[in-house]
């Protein structure tokens, strides 16, 4: 990111506050940082980790993301301000004293929403796309600079009979 | 490299990938100087990276695109309607390899199917007889395994399932070929590595494109003028109606003007449609060589669909060669099945980044977390079938959405015709009974990814009323201007169509060749 990183904090009143400050600044260029230990980046965090559940994934991907989201969110003034007042109402709702399964009923009401979506696609294309993540769903990446897998294991399945690679030579081909 | 002034008649070709790139060689081959001019950059196998997100942004052609209909693609993905690359050697850089050839029955499908109701059939001008000997040289020149001595890649792990599974439901016709990447070196270039990185472009050059053949070979005969970043946006005519030259802007938007006595166009079935559109005047005012009004229309993306099956042991689909399997059992006309026409089963891998975005687009929750936490044990196929051209799946210019240089966005609209849906539901079947007979725990179905296959919009017709091409790809209605890439398939067959690009180029400048020479064109 070519710009610097901003606190910003949560709150409605900041929002409006923010609203008019930054209209007059090339604000499109801001990324949001909500830092680590905000309560907002802890919501955030929450709401990715319900959509996509994955106890084998450290925190840290799922807040890699939620940076990436605040990213995305912060585009325009309007988007922003959009984005942080969802935010803080679903903070509000007390989600995080929620169990898993009443957190993701909570989002089910909301999923058609475009804070959810923006959410759910900026995820879907970063937390799966992090070099932690493959590596705990067992994905190796980049294999060129190693060699390619022919020699890493691209035939090494081994509960199944060696198949025919050869085409069909009986009858009726 | 050759510089053929701007004022000189040359042969203009526009695009360098499947249709583009082998014609510029086959011409220059046979000693004829060629301009073309791609759109995209001159991007080197070195430049290419292996990261599905990276390689995306690098290459696909990204500019404004719109789409409607009520196909999936139209909702999960709106301005991305097909998945194409912007870059020398086309799309031929990110595809995967998979060569079939098309059946005899498939250059007749109007006689063989029938009239189906909705479906704007058509028998193709020429027949598999007539295209043997081309498909017999575009499988050497591609270097097909399975085909002319070249020997079958190994079974990779995905393709070990894949197989097995075909064996367990009586499947015969299944092999890890044909498929255009070196399984032993061949034609300068080095065997496969396995490095499970087609659809980003292959550092290795095993696999073919026109990037490391065709393109560097035409430019070795010295005949070539290739400009990279050189985006067609106009082809005009003279009075009488022949084109006399192409207008085209460079990466800086200043245009140039290349004069041509002849024009070869070959940009994909989207931007073919799209720049015929747009080139219209006083004397075709529904778009160059349209007077048939077929320019765009019949367009085709394929039957497709994807199967991911999990198992309880470790797959690792992604090591090795991506589409290295097929089944072609299916792949006959059948219409017992409920459906004409026939589709192949390909093995295909996606690395975590694209499965998540393209598995289920927009799903969430626990279940699609479960898909993505099985990644590692996960196999799965692409089926890939004939779709029926109709005359309102169609690429039109866009009332309101332009691109950087202010020029109307192609417009793709799409709906599955009820035969494609027939098709589809019952190879979704047949391919979860696949998985479950070597012993997934469960499968799911994955609905079509942007087009990778984009046929048909300028169709090839016996007569000028019925399409936009003759039987050698010249226009109907303007005796210089050429179509050289898919948009001229009559209809689609269910074959991967990059083979008969291939072919059909490599038979297309024979015929140019012979004219030249001959002094008719
Ligand atoms: C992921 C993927 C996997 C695939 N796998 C297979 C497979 O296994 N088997 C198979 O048969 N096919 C496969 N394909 C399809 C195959 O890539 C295409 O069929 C083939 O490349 C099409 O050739 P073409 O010449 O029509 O167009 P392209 O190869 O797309 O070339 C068109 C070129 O024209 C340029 N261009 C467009 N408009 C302009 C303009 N106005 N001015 C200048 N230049 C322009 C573009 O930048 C591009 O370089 C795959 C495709 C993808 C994306």
């Amino acid at each position: 990111m070519e710009t610097t990183k901003r606190r910003l904090l949560i709150g409605s009143a900041t929002a409006t506050l923010m609203a008019s400050t930054f209209a007059k600044i090339a604000f499109a260029k801001l990324p949001l940082d909500l830092g680590g230990d905000s309560d907002a980046k802890k919501t955030l965090v929450r709401m990715i980790r319900v959509m996509f559940p994955h106890k084998k994934f450290a925190d840290a991907p799922y807040e890699r993301t939620a940076d990436a989201v605040f990213r995305a969110a912060g585009k325009t003034p309007a988007e922003t301000i959009a984005f942080l007042t969802s935010l803080r109402e679903l903070q509000e709702s007390g989600f995080m004293k929620l169990d898993d399964k009443a957190a993701y009923a909570s989002l089910k009401k909301i999923e058609t929403t475009p804070f959810f979506k923006l959410v759910k696609g900026t995820t879907v294309t970063t937390l799966y796309d992090d070099p932690e993540v493959w590596a705990a769903l067992g994905y190796e990446g980049p294999s060129f600079e190693k060699g390619g897998y022919i020699k890493r294991g691209f035939n090494d399945l081994d509960w199944l009979p060696e198949p025919r690679i050869e085409e069909y030579a009986g009858a009726g081909q | 490299m050759k510089q053929i002034p701007n004022d000189e008649k040359a042969v203009v070709i526009i695009g360098s990938g499947a249709g583009g790139g082998t014609l510029a060689y086959e011409l220059t081959k046979a000693g004829i100087p060629c301009v073309v001019l791609e759109a995209g950059p001159f991007l080197k196998n070195e430049d290419y990276r292996n990261n599905e997100w990276e390689a995306f942004q690098q290459m696909a052609w990204l500019d404004p695109r719109t789409t409607s209909g009520s196909w999936r693609v139209a909702t999960d993905f709106p301005t991305l309607p097909a998945w194409i690359v912007k870059a020398v050697g086309g799309t031929t850089t990110h595809w995967s390899g998979a060569t079939p050839r098309f059946k005899d029955y498939e250059f007749k499908a109007r006689t063989t199917y029938g009239d189906i109701a909705g479906a704007t059939l058509l028998d193709w001008p020429i027949t598999l007889e007539e295209m043997a000997p081309y498909y017999d040289k575009a499988e050497m020149a591609m270097g097909s395994t399975h085909r002319h001595g070249r020997p079958a890649l190994p079974a990779n792990n995905n393709y070990k399932v894949f197989a097995n599974g075909a064996e367990r439901v009586g499947y015969k016709l299944y092999a890890t070929g044909p498929y255009a990447t070196n399984a032993e070196p061949y034609d300068g270039r080095p065997a496969s590595i396995q490095d499970g990185f087609n659809f980003q472009g292959d550092k290795n050059k095993s696999k073919w494109s026109t990037l490391v053949r065709e393109i560097p070979r035409a430019l070795e005969t010295g005949l070539l003028d290739l400009r990279p970043e050189s985006h067609v946006v106009r082809i005009t005519h003279d009075a009488s109606g022949k084109v006399d030259a192409v207008v085209y802007a460079d990466k800086d938007g200043n245009l140039h003007q290349q004069a041509a006595r002849i024009v070869c166009v070959a940009g994909n079935s989207i931007e073919t449609p799209r720049l015929l559109l747009l080139s219209e005047s006083n004397r075709f005012p529904k778009g160059l060589a349209n007077s048939s009004d077929q320019v765009g229309r019949n367009y085709m993306r394929h039957m497709t669909g994807s199967v991911y099956a999990r198992f309880d042991k470790p797959v690792h689909m992604y090591r090795g060669e991506t589409m290295a399997g097929i089944i072609a059992d299916e792949a006959a006309n059948k219409p017992e099945r409920g459906f004409v026409g026939g589709y192949y089963m390909e093995t295909l891998s996606l690395g975590p980044s694209f499965l998540a975005a393209f598995a289920d687009p927009g799903a969430w929750g626990p279940e699609f977390a479960e898909i993505m936490e099985a990644y590692a044990n996960t196999a799965g196929m692409w089926i890939v079938g004939e779709d029926m051209p109709q005359a309102t799946n169609r690429v039109t210019l866009s009332e309101t959405v332009r691109d950087k240089w202010g020029l109307a966005a192609p417009n793709v609209h799409f709906d599955d015709h009820a035969n494609d849906v027939a098709m589809r539901n019952y190879a979704y079947e047949h391919a979860q009974a696949l998985y479950k007979a070597v012993g997934a725990i469960d499968s799911h179905r994955t609905p079509p990814y942007p087009s990778t296959h984009n046929l048909g919009t300028c169709r090839m017709s016996a007569r000028a009323e019925d399409g936009v091409v003759d039987k050698w790809g010249r226009a109907h209605d303007v005796p210089n201007l050429f179509i050289s890439d898919g948009s001229v398939m009559t209809t689609g067959a269910a074959a991967n169509p990059t083979l008969t690009i291939v072919a059909l180029a490599i038979r297309q400048a024979e015929h140019l060749a012979r004219e030249l020479k001959a002094g008719n064109i």
